[in-house]
């Protein structure tokens, strides 16, 4: 029997995987200067929501499914960042 | 078939791994999703308790922890790949690495806890380390629930109980360990950053 | 009936019944004591009724919970009780011991009673729902080991389900958790807390795993839906149920003195226990929608799909009225609680030991179904029975709104009785539709007995 091919989402999940861990240094890095502020607290939780979708899309393979799936995770990632920047605000007074 | 490679571009009715997994994945989303926005208007009521205290939190720590998770979680991306080539005893390395770095990510959490409570912090010390042990205690939790569902995916594996043809177990597997990963994403800036 | 043992369901299932009447008759006096505070004072004062209608309910679906145990698990084992015998041997000790306990609460003051059994010993009376004498509480235990061993070793020696595993599970749970009203500390903070693990751990934890297996093996039956299908909803429900559930104990913690922490644990967690409910109710129409057979009990079937929607009605909606912390630091122990007490009752237990009842009684008196006609009256009854229900509900969700309303906000709040004293016509009309609730217990009971039509035989 023919061997099966590779599957060439490895290599895709591989440069995601690489971002991951650039992006997270980057937060670190936010949180290391102890720099605050809307324009900071944006960048961090903006971020966190990039790579929440890299994780869901590629990771987890939700790309390559139906929408309903991949709206579910991006519906409740929406809502949840979308009510933290909210409450950022609020705190803001 | 399987050598057809335009088989990785078919659009799937239903996410890899069993339906009920995502039926339980979605709750579990849930569940954090309450929790994260609950820390984040009870820190509008508290600004500057909060910022306080987030100042004693081991920053280094949780990101080396967000940098094992996802690199676990990248090895069963492997994993998953492995056996949709038919290679069991590739596809069970890959899943003891994953496990492994379970393993890391609890040690360096019980490293933080430990220290954590021998400053004599608890859930009643106030509520931003209410929430912060709540919340990374209950992470901790599924941290080792997915490393229990891991290991069983990998002796199942092992024995060859898994096939190119039939590998919906590890995706089932591998699909839970991400939203453990993808939580943590969430959960370290917001707790231990976001000020 | 493919067991001959599965027929030691029948006296459990006649007990259940029956006792179901008393609870429903004392339910009326005290429901009529609310208006008329000293009907039948001296003899049975309200405290008493009250005590009488919780345990009574209680005790029958315990024993509709073994009725059903003992006729599903030969089925699902594949092969005869493992002692028939044991099966009726604990049937009648434990409604000889339930009788009697009922006896003591009616017949002499609850502190002689207390004084009588031994409390002094190892003071475990005085509890809501927990008041059985302390010798009622170790003959429960026995009671409910034997009728587990019995169990076990029947699962042991035949085919082992996920719904024989998943009943197994509650039912341990079931006893296990039942310790815990052994154990009566005199600080009265930890007090509650503890007597939540019994209360609350069986409502809300175990029991449901319970329901789960009893709703899943009726569903099996009238649908012929692949069991497959079924046990795996079934387990993504109990999960569900288990992770909201256990946490969720922290809603009753609130405002009584524990940690400030489970507000939120109990608020979040709580919250979420809607949802496996919602999955119930999906997870019974559709398995009906996709039936591969008509079965000719129409009646078991609605029962089943009346347990769904009225479980995530009371059990989930209702629950969640009053289940975030600072909602409840408002409702906490008003008729908003009773409100949800009634509905979730029913709509969980009531419904699938009725359910169960419904399915099982035909086929041990050797029947697939009964006929047209006595399923017509069983169907009237259940309208009359859950929409006085509902409306009992809606009636005391009403009162205690208002109670509230008058008694906790504002400048000038009232005091408790001058509170009362203006929801009290909503408490005639609680009494009013508890009749019609009695008329459809009464249709219920005399639809086993309708000699109309012709019964469907097996095949």
């Amino acid at each position: 029997m023919d061997k099966p091919h590779k599957p060439h989402f490895i290599r895709a999940c591989t440069y995601i995987w690489l971002a991951l861990i650039i992006l997270t240094c980057i937060t670190y890095a936010i949180g290391e200067t102890g720099w605050s502020g809307t324009a900071v607290m944006l960048t961090v939780l903006g971020t966190a929501v990039i790579k929440v979708e890299m994780v869901a899309s590629y990771f987890m393979g939700l790309r390559r499914t139906r929408w309903l799936w991949r709206g579910i995770v991006l519906g409740w990632l929406i809502l949840v960042s979308g009510l933290i920047t909210i409450a950022y605000f609020k705190s803001l007074g | 078939m399987i050598n057809n490679p335009k088989v990785t571009h078919e659009i799937h009715a239903t996410p890899p791994g069993d339906l009920a997994i995502w039926v339980f994945i979605f709750a579990e989303l849930l569940a954090f999703g309450v929790f994260f926005v609950a820390y984040a208007f009870a820190r509008a009521n508290n600004v500057e308790l909060f910022n306080e205290s987030q100042q004693h939190l081991n920053r280094t720590s949780g990101a080396i922890n967000t940098l094992v998770l996802i690199t676990s979680s990248y090895f069963m991306v492997r994993a998953v790949a492995a056996i949709k080539q038919g290679l069991s005893k590739p596809c069970a390395l890959w899943i003891a690495s994953a496990i492994g770095l379970g393993f890391v990510f609890l040690a360096i959490k019980i490293a933080e806890f430990q220290a954590t409570f021998a400053a004599g912090i608890s859930l009643s010390t106030n509520t931003f380390y209410m929430f912060y042990l709540s919340l990374t205690l209950f992470h901790f939790m599924h941290v080792i629930l997915g490393m229990v569902i891991l290991a069983a995916i990998m002796l199942k594996a092992l024995r060859g109980g898994y096939s190119a043809e039939n590998h919906i177990g590890v995706e089932t597997g591998a699909s839970y360990w991400h939203m453990v990963d993808l939580l943590w994403i969430i959960l370290f800036p917001l707790v231990y950053v976001i000020r | 009936m493919q067991y001959q043992s599965q027929a030691v369901a029948k006296p459990y299932f006649i007990a259940a019944i029956g006792l179901f009447v008393g609870q429903i008759l004392f339910g009326l006096i005290m429901g009529y004591q609310y208006v008329v505070g000293d009907f039948l004072f001296p003899e049975i004062p309200f405290n008493v009724a009250r005590m009488v209608h919780t345990n009574l309910l209680i005790v029958w679906l315990l024993f509709g919970f073994m009725g059903a145990t003992h006729y599903l698990i030969p089925e699902e084992a594949e092969t005869e009780l493992f002692s028939p015998k044991l099966g009726l041997i604990t049937f009648w000790v434990f409604l000889v011991a339930g009788a009697l306990t009922i006896v003591g609460y009616l017949m002499v003051p609850y502190a002689t009673l207390a004084a009588m059994t031994g409390n002094d010993l190892l003071p475990t009376m005085g509890r809501e729902f927990l008041e059985q004498p302390l010798i009622t509480k170790v003959g429960i235990v026995i009671v409910v080991l034997t009728f587990l061993f019995n169990i076990s070793m029947t699962v042991l020696k035949g085919r082992k389900t996920s719904i024989s595993l998943v009943l197994l599970v509650g039912l341990w749970g079931l006893a296990i958790f039942f310790l815990f009203s052994f154990y009566n500390p005199s600080n009265l903070v930890l007090d509650k807390y503890f007597w939540w693990w019994t209360v609350h751990l069986w409502v809300e934890g175990v029991w449901e795993l319970i329901l789960g297996a009893m709703l899943a093996f009726v569903l099996i039956k009238v649908t012929g839906v692949d069991r497959e299908v079924i046990e795996k909803w079934l387990y993504v429900i109990i999960a569900m149920t288990l992770i909201t559930g256990i946490i969720g104990t922290g809603h009753h913690y609130f405002w009584i003195g524990t940690p400030e922490y489970w507000q939120w644990f109990g608020s979040v967690f709580s919250a979420l226990e809607p949802i496996p409910f919602f999955m119930m109710t999906v997870f019974a129409f559709n398995m009906v929608n996709r039936r591969r057979r008509e079965h000719p009990n129409k009646a078991a079937t609605l029962w089943a799909l009346g347990t769904g929607v009225m479980a995530f009605l009371g059990a989930g909606v209702w629950g969640f009225l009053h289940t975030l912390a600072p909602v409840n630091f408002f409702t906490h122990g008003t008729q908003i609680t009773a409100a949800h007490g009634h509905m979730a009752f029913y709509g969980a237990y009531v419904m699938v030991n009725l359910a169960m009842i419904s399915y099982a009684m035909p086929m041990m008196r050797g029947r697939t179904a009964n006929s047209a006609a006595a399923q017509t009256m069983e169907m009237w009854s259940f309208w009359l029975m859950t929409v006085s229900i509902v409306f009992i509900t809606l009636f005391l969700t009403a009162a205690g709104i208002l109670q509230v309303w008058l008694q906790r906000m504002g400048t000038t709040p009232m005091s408790f009785m001058a509170a009362q004293d203006q929801i009290m016509v909503f408490y005639w009309l609680r009494e009013i539709t508890g009749f019609v609730f009695l008329l459809g217990l009464v249709l219920y009971i005399w639809s086993f007995f309708c000699k109309k039509g012709e019964a469907q035989t097996a095949a």
